[in-house]
């Protein structure tokens, strides 16, 4: 029943199908391929197809799980976007996660000398914190345009960090993925939506899904250059959005007061 | 055999790979990464966690599931990537189970009360103290002739717990047992009952080309909810399969249909009764429809040709035409035209309907419309449409009943209250013992049911548990301090489900049984006990038989090593390793009813045509034979093979009544309780007599959330935690109510004060408020109030970094106990209300 009426199309048909029936969507080689770090042997990247995506909060459940992450951190959340005039209304659902950019600006501005104590790894790309080395000074947290870092107040060394915690933030679930295993948010989701894998490499699913889809990523002009690339959430980039002049309703499902608005 | 659709390497094997002990985290390059799931490492030390398979118990869909320890402790819950039902996936509840464990506000140690019911005072007893309690109160009740006295009523009992636990109060001698199912959708069953027999619909997305859904949000939630959703969501991505919402509102399976299609409350019978007056007038039940029918019973006559049904449908729906049905829903004419002429000519097609139709005074025959609509489509138990269900059949050791079982008869409603209450009443229950003209239990037992939280008229429902005179001893068993517990007399601490054993059931939308168990992750905490084995220290000190089994460990080892399939398997060892198994030769189930039954079955010793009904059956005796099938009680258990004009067939057999092997849409069960024996449309009395100003309050449910009690579960409770009232702009202007700003709902029963959110995603004219939320006693996360301790401080570090302080306001102090006249379901979503700015 099940495998009788498998499609005869190639996955890639099949992805391009789908592709066509979004408003919009053309396929265009998509910008990031050009990002490509000439010394970076691995990019680690997600692709995350929010047609996919049903917005029901398993990978934020399954990030703060894994991470045990204190209350009022998140590594991974997903919003909610209201928009439209009734009964024409959209909710757009939209996973967050650190972006892992390729020109980060929580690198920048971190003080620690010698070395760095957040930064990003050279064989893959990965953004991460050295716990041993944050001092605490959270200018990384306020630096991130996606406010995708927090304080951490279980970690750390509290004279280090004078009570305030180590920064924290999504690794791409390095623990997993260096096992072999698939980050937790991707484990859990029941859409398949967020798709993990080294951009770098031609035959990932990644690379596949940036080539065949003209993605969009979170706040271009900023000129981060995330790793994270969305599928069928053209309003991300969109000039100007009609329907947000009737109604905008942004659900962040987290601690609003440390949430920066990405639109 | 089942090869699923590998477009993104779902699905993979289990891990064989090995990790050293202690081996340091380590990148490599690889291509895309081999391992879905089913292992786990710490994030600090890199060392690999301990994986654990087992089945979640967040919600009634219990999915296979992998726990992993690490250092004794449960740290992280995932799919298991080996379930036929989950295929690897995992909704948000089920995550969030790791809460539950470490709850601070968990009851870890057999607690007494000490002061007015209801004071928070408590002193801590033994286990001994507290069962000797138990027993000397069943003993007296039962010395004195009256064991139905004691009444138990669960919230969630299911498979093997439903055996051991059930098996030991039959085995006492009571039958006054409750349940929760009229809360959730009892009369959605009662309605399979009346029509295709033992209930259970699985919507088979894997196959079908277009959903028609009617007050499902099957993508938030659902009795089979991560099985199916996750089915759904990659047909839709993968095939482009559209899915249609009828719905009040924008939940967020109507954010994702192709379209939401707004509706007025408790309207959708209209537009199902359109639909299938347009599929009539057009002829598109010819062909499938014509084939279906012959297995239909939509006349009196149980001989009648396809001609002669299509003339009585077409009569019995003639009044019901897309421009009424307009009038009364609000739906375009045009739009239901063009959506039954979609519905029924793509072939297959799946109608989806959950509480959106059916928690409503005409929710029954909403049911019964859909189920027509179906039949005159010949969207039925097909592939690709809505079929009769497979669950996992255990062999489990049985357990010998009393001679003489007795039940108070305060469970299926006042008399004459329901019609069918095949799934009971348990809204009804307090209003019953307050009315005391049927009978008082004196040990009323709560077990996971929060029945002043979860049923409606909350005050109500506090009242009654307070009373000593109503309830004269009331005991809890509940893993945490809740908001009915804190009434309780006694407190047994349960083990939640992350400690426990079962050997588990539910049904698997491939069509195929899935068998799968349940085992502890940890030790349980404190002195927690699972109930299921506390029934074998009641059992001895009653003197009860509790049959084969020592344990309810060793229950779910028995049924393992019992099971045809699985003892061959491996049996118990092979489950505790696995979790999870099913036949790999055994074929999808599909089109139960059109199977010929041979005449060595229909014409063996003791069977009898019923020619009312057309029923092979074996009555008992020669005076039942003369009563009749429909007359005679428990009939439907006795049933062989349906008769019909072109053979003899399997039809689609009863369960719960005596209804014939038709897909019976013209129900002489109904006709006898003066309902219209053919599915019908009804107006909601109060909705007809509705004041300028009055609303409609309806409910609804949030996908990270069940019912009531998932909210102690600090990190779903971090992701949604408030409710407030969602109104529309139009409705709200009216009142001179902005977005936030408080107000209060008023119903016949009670008011409350909330806050309103004004939202362009639901229809005028109505408030609908989640019901998750509002605890005022379920621990700190839940309801900011820390539950009464025992001996000791119990500290959780995120407690202080608990950023919210809205706790949400409970609805269901506004909504009223209230059934369907037909199946007893509690009706959520008809509440008059008024609504004014604070």
């Amino acid at each position: 029943m099940t495998t009788d009426s498998a499609p005869t199309m190639t996955r890639r048909q099949m992805l391009k199908r789908v592709g066509a029936t979004t408003a919009g969507v053309t396929v265009v080689a998509a910008a990031p391929m050009a990002a490509r770090a000439a010394t970076q042997e691995v990019r680690y990247a997600m692709v995350i197809d929010t047609r996919r995506c049903s917005g029901c909060q398993a990978c934020s459940i399954a990030c703060k799980t894994e991470f045990e992450v204190p209350l009022g951190g998140v590594r991974s959340w997903v919003e909610h976007i209201e928009v439209g005039k009734y009964p024409n209304v959209e909710r757009r659902m939209l996973p967050r996660l650190c972006n892992q950019c390729s020109e980060p600006p929580c690198v920048d501005v971190c003080p620690t000398e010698p070395r760095k104590a957040t930064y990003k790894r050279e064989k893959d790309g990965i953004v991460v914190v050295d716990e041993s080395l944050c001092i605490g000074c959270a200018k990384c947290v306020e630096a991130c345009p996606y406010d995708a870092r927090f304080m951490n107040p279980f970690k750390g060394d509290p004279v280090k960090t004078k009570g305030n915690g180590v920064a924290d933030k999504c690794d791409f679930c390095l623990h997993r993925i260096s096992q072999g295993v698939q980050p937790s948010c991707v484990n859990t989701c029941q859409g398949k939506a967020r798709i993990f894998g080294d951009l770098n490499d031609p035959t990932s699913e990644v690379a596949k899904l940036v080539d065949e889809f003209e993605t969009t990523v979170l706040l271009r002009e900023k000129k981060t250059k995330p790793s994270v690339f969305y599928i069928g959430a053209e309003y991300l980039e969109a000039k100007k959005d009609p329907k947000a002049d009737q109604y905008f309703r942004l659900d962040t499902h987290r601690n609003e007061r440390s949430s920066k608005r990405w639109a | 055999m089942l090869n699923r659709r590998n477009f993104l390497k779902i699905g993979a094997a289990a891990a064989t790979t090995t990790v050293a002990a202690g081996a340091s985290l380590n990148v490599h390059a690889v291509k895309d990464l081999p391992h879905w799931g089913n292992k786990d490492f710490s994030p600090g030390t890199g060392k690999r966690r301990q994986a654990i398979p087992s089945a979640c118990w967040q919600c009634v869909t219990r999915c296979a599931n992998i726990g992993y320890v690490e250092d004794g402790r449960l740290v992280k819950i995932e799919s298991n990537v080996n379930s036929i039902r989950t295929e690897g996936v995992m909704c948000a509840k089920g995550q969030g189970a790791v809460n539950h464990t470490y709850d601070p506000d968990r009851i870890l140690y057999p607690m007494q009360r000490v002061g007015e019911r209801g004071s928070g005072q408590w002193k801590r007893i033994s286990w001994d103290e507290a069962l000797d309690m138990v027993a000397a109160r069943m003993k007296k009740n039962r010395d004195a002739g009256t064991p139905e006295k004691v009444a138990f009523h669960y919230g969630r009992m299911k498979a093997s717990h439903s055996k051991t636990i059930g098996g030991f109060f039959k085995a006492y001698g009571t039958g006054s047992i409750g349940n929760h199912t009229a809360l959730c959708e009892g009369g959605k069953w009662t309605a399979q009952e009346l029509t295709w027999g033992g209930h259970y619909d699985n919507w088979d997305f894997d196959n079908t080309k277009f959903v028609l859904n009617f007050g499902s949000n099957v993508l938030e939630t659902h009795t089979n909810h991560i099985p199916t959703a996750h089915r759904l969501l990659w047909a839709m991505a993968e095939k482009g399969v559209e899915m249609v919402t009828f719905d009040v509102r924008l939940s967020n399976t109507a954010a994702k249909s192709k379209e939401w299609v707004p509706i007025k409350v408790g309207t959708d019978g209209a537009v199902l009764a359109a639909m299938i007056n347009v599929v009539m007038k057009e002829g598109l039940y010819k062909g499938d429809g014509e084939e279906f029918l012959k297995y239909t019973r939509v006349t009196e006559d149980v001989n009648a040709s396809v001609a002669d049904k299509v003339k009585a449908i077409k009569a019995h729906v003639k009044g019901y035409t897309p421009k009424w049905a307009e009038k009364i829903s609000g739906v375009p004419a045009k739009k239901i035209t063009a959506l039954a002429r979609q519905f029924a000519t793509t072939k297959p097609a799946v109608l989806v309907s959950y509480r959106g139709l059916v928690a409503h005074y005409n929710g029954n025959e909403g049911e019964r419309l859909a189920q027509l609509l179906c039949a005159v489509t010949g969207q039925m138990d097909k592939p690709g449409t809505r079929m009769k269900a497979v669950g996992a059949g255990w062999k489990f050791p049985k357990i010998p009943s009393a001679k003489n079982v007795k039940k108070l008869h305060i469970f299926d409603g006042f008399p004459g209250q329901v019609a069918y209450p095949t799934h009971h009443v348990c809204e009804m229950v307090f209003p019953m013992i307050k009315d005391g003209k049927h009978g008082r239990p004196d040990m009323y037992i709560m077990y996971c049911y929060t029945p002043a939280y979860a049923n409606g008229n909350s005050g109500e429902g506090i009242e009654v548990l307070k009373d000593e005179k109503l309830l004269p001893f009331l005991v809890a068993i509940d893993p945490f301090y809740g908001d009915s517990t804190m009434y309780a007399d006694l407190i047994l601490p349960d083990t939640p489900f992350t400690e426990r054993w079962t050997a588990e059931d539910m049904v698997d939308p491939a069509q195929i049984g899935e068998f799968y168990i349940r085992q502890p992750f940890t030790k349980p905490l404190g002195e927690a006990r699972d109930f299921s084995d506390v029934v074998f220290d009641l059992a001895k000190r009653l003197g009860l038989d509790m049959g084969k089994a020592k344990s309810h460990e060793d229950y779910v080892r028995l049924a393992c090593e019992n099971t045809p399939g699985v003892k061959e398997a491996g049996g118990f060892a092979y489950m505790k390793k696995h979790g999870v198994w099913h036949d790999k030769n055994a074929k999808p189930q599909q089109q139960v009813y059109n199977r010929p039954v041979p005449e060595s079955k229909y014409k063996a010793k003791g069977v009898v045509l019923d020619k009312a009904s057309g029923v092979y059956w074996k009555p008992a005796s020669a005076a039942d034979a003369k009563k009749g099938y429909v007359a005679t009680k428990g009939a439907y258990k006795k049933y062989v093979a349906q008769n019909m004009p072109h053979g003899v067939f399997s039809g689609f057999a009863p369960d719960k009544v005596n209804k014939s092997g038709y897909l019976e849409l013209w129900s002489p069960l109904l006709k006898a309780k003066g309902f219209n024996p053919m599915p019908t449309w009804i107006a909601i009395p109060e909705h007809q007599k509705m004041g300028r100003d009055d609303l409609i309050l309806t409910t609804y449910k949030h996908a990270t959330q069940t019912h009531s009690r998932t909210m102690n579960c600090k990190y779903l409770a971090e992701v949604f935690h408030s409710n407030p009232a969602w109104i529309n702009p139009k409705t709200a202007k009216a009142r001179g109510i902005y977005d936030g700003d408080r107000i209060k709902v008023t119903s016949d029963v009670g008011s409350m004060v909330t806050k309103a959110r004004v939202t362009e995603a639901i229809i005028p004219g109505i408030v609908a408020v989640s019901h998750h939320c509002g605890h005022w006693a379920y621990g700190r996360y839940a309801s900011g109030k820390r539950a009464p301790a025992t001996d000791e401080e119990r500290g959780d570090r995120d407690f202080k970094l608990k950023w919210w302080t809205d706790n949400g306001v409970h609805p269901n102090w506004v909504i009223p106990n209230s059934p369907d006249p037909i199946n007893g379901q509690q009706r959520w979503m008809d509440t008059v209300v008024r609504v004014t700015r604070v």
